[in-house]
């Protein structure tokens, strides 16, 4: 027996889990319908895939989702999984279903999908026939991921740099590229029996100031490590950043940049596709208002060219939104690509050219790292502040690179901390600031910049 | 002067945090962040280690009353900590509070200086304005 299945047999040995039948999982994956993996849709779709956000702590409310996005013509269904299963706490989120069935109020912000069990969600899944995909937010995922691709869920978003610099203060960063490396071998070997699983990072990081070139160095890198574990379809992705040039120059860099260094390490053969989140920092309270924020976003996913957006709704500044609500924007959203014709494609090559040298001298110096592996050099490269991601919470991050808006919302780097930013980059963003001010007119500026959609 | 500052609780909005960090650089201050999610006991500690002068706590989650109420009981274990400035702000109510209320209470539990929805320059503007004071005493 490999190591790998040795490990997954300790995995899948869980008290929470009713024996996992590898054999018959095997088999459901082989004979799946092609509907329900993306990878196939993406092959063969002629539009923007629309998804839009949810989960439900019961099977049956989220069976209602469901049916309520269906009925709004949605393109990809989310699960979403509830924050005690991110933890690994499965007996909470036990009780706390249990609670949630008996009463009328939701006690989970998500589905539990290990206590669910595949058995049960694998019944919702192949009932709908649609692509779904697993959003989490997990650094140990292995379990969660090995029951979401036994009940038919062939996307699996996440990974170990951009579910742990936004969300975690602590929790060891080397583990998580060891767990994120199970989830690919995992997803690699499921992709040999029919159509490959495909795999998506999280882009928008801490959605606060984050410059394009520390999010494409983290996508590339999340990709880089998916493809040399053997996975055959991958997704980056990033979220609008406030000015729409710089979303089109964004993904312009990031298109090209994928495709080189996948072919660099002899992985040209793999999809990748490009994912847009709509705006992901603080929404307005005004409802119809969120709504118009909503309607741009689409329209500049377009220009982006992204092969799925990943929707927000109007209710996104007060709480979880009603299903109705979300289903709304799928329609929304759906009617604003139907009626989207004749765009006309902007090339800004100055700003291509200085974004493309600084995410090649970043990744240039993380190659550079003398450790053995991949994940190690990675690993050092944010641990030395060569990778910086501003406002992340974890200890690890270096929180030295320091991120404000231009005249144009271009989000510009006026102190690059460690990060290796070339010279005539660095002078070339600066120059576009505005730097007069002190410290204090500075810290109001970025309180500012951070909240221009409200 | 070093200040020791962080984000109390299990508490991980740390937009602020980052932002006073720059402040209190800019005005000169040596700082020790601990950053998000940080448990009283960590604040104290972190005191002693340093040497630090000022002991600044945020909140943003309304949590920190609870926390709180431990502080002085806390203090007390530690040696040589008399002359520390104590200061938190932030959202420091669940809910809406009355302000003066707000601040009474957390004076009684030991804070010098209590900013509760007060602007970051201006809190650090009261720091200042303290310290002054203090060394004409």
């Amino acid at each position: 027996m490999s190591l790998l299945q040795e490990e997954r047999e300790i995995i899948l040995s869980n008290e929470y889990v009713d024996n996992f039948d590898f054999d018959e999982v095997e088999e459901f994956v082989r004979n799946a319908s092609k509907d329900l993996f993306i990878s196939h849709h993406f092959a063969k779709a002629d539009k923007m895939l629309v998804q839009p956000r949810g989960g439900f702590p019961t099977y049956k409310q989220q069976f209602d989702l469901y049916e309520f996005f269906v009925e709004s013509n949605v393109d990809v269904l989310p699960l979403t999984i509830d924050s005690n299963t991110r933890l690994n706490d499965y007996g909470t989120a036990k009780k706390m279903l249990r609670l949630s069935e008996e009463n009328e109020i939701d006690m989970l912000n998500g589905y539990p999908l290990v206590n669910h069990g595949y058995r049960t969600t694998r019944k919702m899944i192949t009932n709908f026939n649609k692509p779904v995909s697993l959003r989490h937010g997990t650094p140990d995922a292995r379990l969660l991921i090995e029951t979401a691709i036994a009940s038919g869920i062939f996307e699996i978003e996440g990974g170990p740099i951009t579910y742990l610099l936004p969300y975690s203060k602590n929790f060891p960063l080397d583990k998580a590229f060891l767990y994120w490396k199970y989830v690919e071998r995992v997803c690699a070997n499921y992709s040999e029996l029919n159509e490959p699983i495909n795999r998506e990072s999280f882009g928008p990081l801490t959605a606060t100031l984050v410059p394009p070139s520390i999010t494409i160095v983290i996508q590339l890198l999340e990709m880089l490590l998916a493809l040399e574990e053997g996975v055959k379809s991958f997704s980056v992705s990033f979220s609008q950043q406030g000015s729409m040039n710089q979303d089109i120059v964004t993904g312009a860099v990031i298109k090209k940049l994928a495709r080189f260094y996948a072919e660099e390490i002899g992985c040209g053969d793999a999809a990748i596709h490009l994912v847009y989140h709509q705006w992901m920092g603080a929404f307005p309270m005004n409802k119809d208002f969120a709504e118009q924020l909503i309607n741009m976003s689409t329209v500049i996913a377009s220009m982006v060219g992204a092969d799925k957006i990943i929707t927000k709704t109007r209710e996104e500044a007060t709480g979880i939104p009603t299903p109705q609500a979300n289903a709304k924007t799928v329609a929304d959203t759906q009617y604003t690509l139907r009626i989207l014709n004749g765009l006309p494609n902007i090339v800004d090559e100055e700003e291509e050219e200085i974004l493309t040298l600084e995410v090649k001298a970043i990744m240039e110096a993380v190659f550079n790292d003398p450790a053995d592996t991949l994940w190690r050099k990675v690993f050092n490269s944010i641990k030395n502040g060569v990778i910086d991601v501003p406002f992340s919470p974890h200890i690890i991050n270096h929180n030295n690179m320091i991120t404000i808006r231009d005249a144009n919302k271009n989000i510009r780097i006026i102190d690059r901390g460690n990060v290796p930013i070339p010279d005539r980059c660095f002078e070339y963003e600066r120059a576009q600031c505005d730097l007069s001010k002190d410290t204090k007119g500075i810290v109001n500026d970025i309180i500012h910049d951070i909240g221009i959609m409200q | 002067m070093k200040v020791v500052t962080g984000v109390v609780g299990n508490d991980i909005h740390v937009v602020a945090n980052r932002l006073m960090e720059l402040s209190l650089n800019a005005r000169g201050y040596e700082v020790f962040n601990l950053g998000v999610n940080t448990h009283l006991e960590e604040f104290f500690d972190a005191v002693v280690e340093t040497g630090a002068n000022i002991l600044l706590i945020s909140s943003l989650n309304g949590e920190a009353e609870g926390w709180s109420r431990e502080v002085k009981a806390l203090k007390s274990k530690y040696k040589n900590l008399d002359d520390l400035i104590m200061m938190i702000g932030g959202n420091l109510a669940v809910g809406r509070g009355d302000a003066e209320e707000i601040e009474r209470k957390y004076k009684n539990y030991g804070f010098d200086l209590v900013c509760h929805q007060i602007d970051l320059n201006t809190g650090l503007d009261w720091l200042e304005e303290f310290i002054e004071k203090r060394k004409t005493q």
